[in-house]
């Protein structure tokens, strides 16, 4: 089909990229935003603006909470159909509680499962989910919308399309295509050591553009290789669903040898028992890593059986200082406190599961090594956003010379996702700003509304990317490119005075204080606004006809909006 | 002190890069007229290999392996692109690295 595997390769690049770039525009970008959700939390509730909380204390805070606890509405909802006859009032027997938390959450959040009688299988489950704040047990409202932590974060493995788990789906497939782009560009490009550090802002765009793309590409070769590896080993278990369909026999079976193995019971025993001190435990447990030299705070806490005699507690440590995530668990019997079990170190094999997984989640305290992850990530943006550049800027004339339509479309999708995803993001802080904190009866719900302006503000900006998308047609460069960033460059102070009128967190006093979520966050805004207008400035001069020079600032510039 | 040994591992990474670029003609053509001899060349290789090695010892100093493995190689990519753009709009900044350096006679 093609002379040689270069000319293969470049295909295979080209399109596969072309397509799939789009998609993984997004995954990067809010990647990179997800580094720091917890942070982008506290900007969109400010009533949790304090600092983080260790786990509170169980026995006196956090089981009259649980207590309190039913399942959601939409759980009970969701698990309608997988129950024989009508569901309960109330749900009364519980299957599990939990607590977790990190180094950077003030707030708490806590789930509760509970057993549904008549189910049609034995491991149907409903849910309840809380937010709390750990130092009063009160929760938060149920509407609030965590835009880092619940938008921003699922947008980047889900994008929030949940039919039939399609969403998931695109971005394995997209991190598949990532790993090949990256193996194929790594085969075209022939000079990655000679042009390491070359960028030529001088030359012209087409030339400038590649340079870009391959320098961003190639210094974050091993990050978006890893990344996009990491992501397909944290799914596995989605794209190869193999425990829950061919093999779920076995999969059940090995749970019930598991919990023979390791002498936590598997089922409840239907004989009831209370519980006895958890705080008591807790403390056991922080003795115990001590003794192993690895000191530290609580970061999961649950409870299985509750209230039966088989129940049990399961304490495990933060993992702050390591890759991976919370580990060395210690299992507690939930009615006399004595110690069941002490997981054992792990394996070769959990220890890379652990150090893969941990690597690309991040829970570990290390403030320069999140931001280099977001410097990764921009990197990743700017070197798709330069792919799609280059793809119009190669063959403009050629299409040019056709009249072909087919620039103008790949350009206007380009404008969608850079600047449009940005105008986008902006949109929902804006809107978390601006909405009411109670709505009018019968409305959607406030997180519900902000998610719309999200939506609606990406779909206004497409729309204007292929309404002003004539000029690419004559080679030209497309307005809607100035204009959106433009629109950034206005924007972006105005978020952060919104953030500053509703609330009375103005920069200098959070930076003042050393609130770094809320200082950070405004800073990143007005930084990004200012490379936006520094890329419209350019673009202005560019359609001027004036040098070309700058004419690949603006992507740079665009994705480094945060 | 942590955040001093990471900045001093930031440092010694950006100037193991510039090092190891100036090695290429392309690079210390952006800042001097001449060209480099083969041994100084050779030099600046080493001078930056060392510098990148000591930037990893530090990173390993800091923190546990597994950690500092990750944080010296988003610096090895935060290095090369500072460097890379330092070479693409302010070269002559670099000439202070290499003002001992013999050029080819």
């Amino acid at each position: 089909m093609f002379q040689n595997f270069r000319l293969s390769m470049a295909w295979l690049h080209t399109w596969f990229g072309l397509v799939l770039g789009f998609v993984l525009m997004a995954v990067f970008f809010f990647g990179a935003l997800s580094v720091f959700d917890r942070e982008i939390d506290r900007w969109a509730i400010p009533e949790s603006r304090f600092e983080p909380q260790p786990m509170p204390s169980f026995d006196t805070l956090l089981k009259p909470v649980f207590e309190g606890m039913q399942p959601s509405k939409e759980s009970i909802d969701f698990a309608r159909d997988k129950v024989n006859g009508p569901m309960p009032e109330r749900f009364d027997t519980i299957v599990t509680w939990g607590a977790y938390t990190t180094h950077r959450d003030p707030v708490l959040t806590i789930f509760a499962g509970y057993e549904v009688p008549n189910a049609k299988e034995p491991d149907v489950t409903v849910w309840g989910n809380r937010t709390i704040d750990p130092r009063t047990g009160v929760a938060f409202p149920d509407d609030q919308l965590k835009i880092g932590s619940g938008f921003f974060y699922p947008l980047h493995y889900s994008l929030h399309f949940h039919w039939a788990n399609l969403g998931y789906w695109i971005v394995g497939f997209a991190s598949l295509v990532m790993l090949a782009a990256l193996v194929s560009g790594v085969v075209m490009h022939r000079k990655i050591f000679r042009e390491l550090f070359t960028f030529r802002p001088k030359k012209s765009t087409q030339r400038s553009t590649l340079d870009l793309h391959n320098l961003t590409g190639v210094v974050a070769l091993p990050f978006h290789f890893f990344f996009a590896f990491t992501g397909l080993v944290i799914f596995a278990g989605i794209y190869f669903p193999v425990s829950h369909t061919q093999m779920k026999p076995l999969h059940d079976q090995h749970e019930v040898i598991e919990a023979q193995e390791t002498g936590l019971p598997h089922d409840r025993a239907g004989v009831p028992a209370p519980i006895a001190s958890v705080d008591a435990m807790v403390v056991e447990a922080q003795r115990r890593w001590a003794e192993r030299g690895m000191g530290g705070d609580v970061g999961f806490l649950t409870l299985r059986h509750v209230g039966d005699t088989n129940g049990y507690v399961s304490i495990y440590r933060a993992g702050t200082d390591r890759i991976a995530l919370t580990g060395q668990g210690i299992h507690f019997k939930a009615s006399t406190g004595e110690v069941l079990r002490e997981d054992l170190p792990p394996t070769a094999v959990e220890s890379i599961n652990e150090f893969l997984t941990g690597l690309h989640l991040q829970h570990f305290r290390h403030w320069m090594l999140r931001w280099l992850y977001v410097l990764g990530g921009l990197a990743g943006c700017v070197c798709i956003a330069t792919g799609f550049i280059f793809f119009v800027e190669k063959r403009k004339r050629q299409y040019a010379k056709e009249g072909s339509q087919n620039g103008r479309i790949v350009d206007a999708l380009a404008v969608t996702t850079v600047t449009g995803m940005l105008l986008a993001t902006l949109g929902i802080l804006i809107a978390n700003r601006l909405l009411p904190a109670s709505l009018p009866f019968g409305w959607p719900g406030r997180g519900d509304l902000e998610e719309y302006f999200f939506w609606g503000t990406w779909v206004v900006a497409m729309a204007h990317a292929f309404l002003r998308s004539a000029p690419v047609v004559q080679g030209e460069i497309n307005p809607a490119w100035r204009e959106q960033c433009l629109a950034l460059a206005v924007l972006a102070p105005v978020t952060v005075i919104l953030n500053w009128v509703t609330t009375g967190d103005h920069l200098l006093k959070t930076l003042g204080e050393g609130y770094w979520p809320v200082a950070g966050l405004d800073l990143s805004i007005l930084v990004g606004g200012v490379l936006a207008l520094i890329a419209a400035r350019h673009l202005r001069r560019r359609e001027q006809g004036a040098p070309v020079q700058g004419a690949t600032d603006f992507a740079g510039a665009g994705v480094q909006h945060g | 002190m942590v955040n001093l040994l990471l900045a001093a591992a930031t440092l010694l990474c950006v100037l193991g890069c510039a090092w190891l670029a100036l090695a290429m003609d392309v690079h210390w053509k952006q800042v001097r007229t001449d060209q480099p001899s083969e041994s100084t060349a050779k030099v600046l290789r080493l001078l930056g290999s060392l510098s990148l090695f000591a930037s990893l010892v530090l990173c390993l100093f800091t923190d546990h392996a597994s950690m500092a493995s990750l944080v010296w190689v988003m610096l090895l990519a935060a290095a090369t692109l500072i460097v890379a753009f330092t070479f693409s709009w302010r070269p002559r900044l670099f000439s202070v690295l290499i003002f001992w350096a013999k050029a080819a006679s």
